[in-house]
């Protein structure tokens, strides 16, 4: 899909959660993210991670000057999940 | 020690090799690279699409089949105005459990919207693409649905393109 699209000239950046499935259908661009698969974007609530999750992708769209390059960006799950649980208490989504 | 040591490792290590024991023959293995394409005008001129395999749709389209046994290679339009209170989703191959609390997690709508609104984009497509990441026929999958979202997304006049495998 990905690479179908480029070939219309339109640049591309993926997100994704497997490396290893990444590695194998060789997309033009990817961004790794070490998270729980269905949440490539990060938690619920979270808006700055998943911004910064977009604007990453989107900062390795523009400066990736080889095909294939797997970017990644230092978040991990963990972190995620307890900025997340903090945000929810905050705004009143868990006791 | 492997190449990869330093950097971090997904959640379910092998995944390629465990869908692709359970669905012999669906898993796409290139080894060339596409030429990149590159961005004919600076990020916040340029209209941004979304391409997703989340099975997101809007409320009221027709479902996407996720029982077929060959799989479902139509795609949706989600207009990319959506609010997520009027998308649902039709896929059961992730956990949807973040997904069901707050699209976001796998459909950023809304911080797609509010990147174009901040001018960090120029604009987005009018819609955005939607299918579900289940077809055993991945010659198929290649063949029709990848061209026909690939052709809908110049149609659209997108300069760039974000996508999300689920």
């Amino acid at each position: 899909m990905q690479r179908a699209i480029e070939r219309k000239g339109i640049p591309t950046v993926s997100i994704t959660v497997a490396r290893d499935v990444t590695q194998h259908c060789q997309p033009p661009r990817a961004l790794f993210v070490p998270f729980m698969m269905g949440h490539h974007f990060g938690v619920p609530f979270h808006r700055e991670l998943q911004q910064r999750i977009i604007l990453a992708a989107l900062d390795h769209l523009v400066m990736a000057r080889r095909s294939g390059e797997i970017e990644t960006i230092p978040v991990t799950w963990a972190q995620a999940r307890r900025e997340g649980k903090a945000i929810e208490q905050a705004i009143g989504q868990r006791d | 020690m492997t190449a990869h040591s330093n950097e971090a490792q997904q959640m379910r290590p092998g995944l390629w090799e465990t869908i692709n024991e359970r669905y012999p023959g669906s898993m796409i293995t290139k080894d060339d690279l596409v030429p990149l394409a590159h961005l004919s005008k600076p990020l916040s001129e340029a209209r941004l699409t979304f391409v997703s395999s989340a099975g997101v749709q809007p409320r009221g389209t027709m479902p996407f089949d996720v029982a077929h046994p060959i799989g479902d290679y139509s795609f949706r339009r989600v207009p990319s105005n959506s609010s997520p209170a009027g998308l649902e989703i039709h896929q059961i191959k992730y956990p949807t459990n973040g997904a069901h609390r707050d699209l976001n997690v796998i459909f950023p709508i809304e911080r797609l919207q509010e990147l174009a609104v901040a001018g960090v984009v120029g604009g987005l497509t009018p819609n955005f693409f939607s299918f579900i990441g289940y077809q055993m026929d991945p010659a198929r999958f290649e063949r029709t649905l990848a061209e026909e979202i690939a052709e809908a997304v110049v149609a659209e006049r997108a300069d760039a393109a974000l996508l999300c495998p689920a």
